[in-house]
């Protein structure tokens, strides 16, 4: 891992809906094992910008390297082989599933071949009961349907999850709306811990306090306009607010 | 004192263990009604508790019950198929023209490929025209039905054909018992096990139970509905072949209102309306409790009326049994 090159660079990125340019030649970079908060008002164009990283949405313009290698994501599938693992607010787990069955979705250990293989529910059970231990949720088995989870443990079970399937780039989109006070601060022992075994994060938010505590550096979003790059160093929480609320430096 | 009072708490805390390991039966609640309505009927109908009735329910249930396996499977993915009482009457008739005029086994397959077909349409449809699966299935239900109607003009049609069919799919075995209660069980089987045990069964649950999730998670939804809704027809279709064998008649008329059953009886077996819950082993028993009433309410005496007034009482309690056993476990 070469500490001084980016492991995503994102350069002049443009993307138009109809009559809306929802990102004007947008670069961002994110380096090597540091927790980037992106940050800005409603419809900035925070979610366009990483649901082009994640391979939702291709761009209209720029380029994507990865690891400095040139890449261009045409489904999540193939964003998320790379290892870039986006943990969406309400978009990770199904309600009426088991913690287990949610946390193998789409990557289901299996014994035997295509879709119709069987399960290896021994193996999903184990791993899962030894993530959930290490991320200290306290649920009687893996069996437990994710409906008694609480949000913040939702949170951590998805974060669990990226980084079991060896996630490089975790993308966190508003992990924070609608948790407790000290929910919040259980979901920031988890980025951490993911920055600590390896992964670099954007974090997403429009709420200031959220990801100040943890992040690194700050990128600044304005109608679809990069409006501010920031070290940590250099602003408090109020020059951030402010630089959101007036839309420039 | 103190030892009576973690006496009392050790057998209060295994009672709710138990329990709790019961209430996680999602079946608990239709074998539970089965039961009750068959000791019922064995009480109060004098011959129901024959094997020559109990193979008779069989043989109803079986036909009922291979529809309801594919609606359930279909309804677990979040989607409804209202047209499977039209696929059921349209797969009979069109087994019994062809087998008429060709090998039995291939009217047969025939007939199964354009079930699919009609599957295959109404999952398409669904999702390209982005309208609810209830209108597609319920225009598809009356289109085909009245197709059905205004070519063959109420007449029925009598099979003629080879043995073969008829012999596989249902002639007698011995003792009462038909192949169709062998094919009942062992699709009942397979499609637990798919359900349960495969990759696919669990791509089917997320489908059901939120499809933002899945399709984040990389599931291909829109594959899994239309593959449920060909899966829903093709089950439609055999069991209409099943009863048109039974019969050696076809007419336009079968089936009417038999989608609404196999609904039922789905939900009976635990099975969400609103899909992302269900099992095969839940549809299996509400499709039996189903039969059981039918043939019991017969055999005590009532009026064939008293069946739809029945069913329509164990459907609301059954599902509010099962709404509450969920909630206390999700």
């Amino acid at each position: 891992m070469q500490q001084g090159l980016p492991l995503v660079r994102m350069v002049n990125i443009n993307k138009r809906f109809g009559a809306v340019q929802a990102l004007n030649n947008v670069s961002i970079e994110v380096r090597h094992k540091e927790v980037l908060g992106l940050l800005g008002d409603n419809g900035a164009g925070k979610s366009t910008l990483i649901k082009i990283l994640a391979g939702v949405f291709s761009p209209d313009g720029g380029e994507i390297y990865f690891n400095e290698k040139q890449v261009e994501f045409s489904s999540p599938k193939e964003a998320r082989a790379r290892g870039i693992e986006t943990v969406h607010q309400e978009l990770s787990l199904v309600d009426m599933m088991t913690i287990s069955r949610n946390f193998f979705l789409g990557r289901e250990p299996a014994k035997g071949i295509g879709s119709i293989a069987l399960l290896d529910k021994k193996k999903m059970d184990k791993e899962c009961r030894r993530v959930i231990a290490e991320i200290g949720i306290r649920v009687r088995s893996p069996n437990e349907y994710v409906s008694i989870l609480s949000g913040g443990e939702r949170q951590a079970i998805s974060i669990g999850r990226a980084m079991y399937f060896g996630a490089k780039l975790l993308i966190l989109d508003e992990p924070m709306t609608a948790l407790s006070v000290k929910e919040t601060r259980i979901v920031i022992e988890h980025i951490k811990k993911a920055r600590e075994l390896g992964a670099s994060i954007i974090f997403i938010t429009h709420n200031v306090y959220h990801v100040y505590p943890v992040a690194d550096r700050f990128v600044i979003l304005d109608k679809g306009i990069k409006v501010g790059e920031l070290d940590k160093k250099e602003v408090s929480t109020e020059d951030i607010i402010e630089i959101i609320a007036r839309g420039r430096v | 004192m103190d030892k009576v009072e973690t006496g009392i708490a050790r057998v209060k805390q295994n009672l709710s263990l138990s329990l709790s390991r019961i209430r996680r039966w999602p079946e608990f609640g239709v074998i539970l009604a089965f039961l009750t309505i068959f000791v019922f009927f064995s009480v109060f109908a004098p011959r129901f508790l024959t094997l020559r009735n109990l193979t008779g329910v069989f043989t109803i249930v079986s036909e009922l019950g291979i529809m309801t396996i594919g609606v359930a499977f279909l309804m677990i993915a979040g989607e409804f198929d209202l047209s499977v009482s039209s696929v059921y009457a349209l797969s009979g008739f069109l087994f019994v023209t062809l087998g008429n005029s060709v090998n039995s086994l291939l009217a047969l397959i025939i007939t199964l490929v354009a079930a699919a077909g009609i599957g295959f349409l109404n999952g398409t449809i669904t999702l390209r025209a982005r309208i609810p699966s209830f209108i597609t299935t319920l225009g598809m239900m009356m289109f085909l039905r009245g197709i059905m109607l205004a070519l063959t003009g109420g007449r029925s049609v009598v099979y003629d054909g080879d043995s073969f069919v008829p012999t596989m799919l249902t002639r007698f075995i011995g003792r009462g018992f038909r192949p169709s209660h062998i094919w009942f069980l062992a699709l009942a089987v397979f499609f637990s096990l798919i359900l349960t045990r495969t990759r696919y069964g669990n791509w089917v649950f997320a489908t059901g139970g939120k499809k933002e999730v899945a399709r984040a998670m990389g599931v291909n939804v829109n594959r899994v509905k239309v593959i449920n809704f060909m899966v829903s027809s093709v089950m439609a279709g055999l069991a209409g072949c099943i009863v048109i064998n039974r019969f050696g008649v076809a007419n336009a008329s079968f089936g009417i209102g038999m989608e609404l059953e196999a609904i039922a009886s789905a939900v009976i077996g635990g099975t969400f309306l609103t899909g992302g819950y269900g099992t095969i082993i839940g549809a299996f028993f509400g499709a039996f409790l189903m039969g059981t009433i039918r043939i019991g309410l017969v055999m005590v005496g009532a009026p064939a009326y008293w069946y739809q007034a029945f069913v329509g009482a164990i459907l609301i309690i059954a599902t509010t049994i099962n709404i509450k056993l969920r909630r206390l476990e999700m």
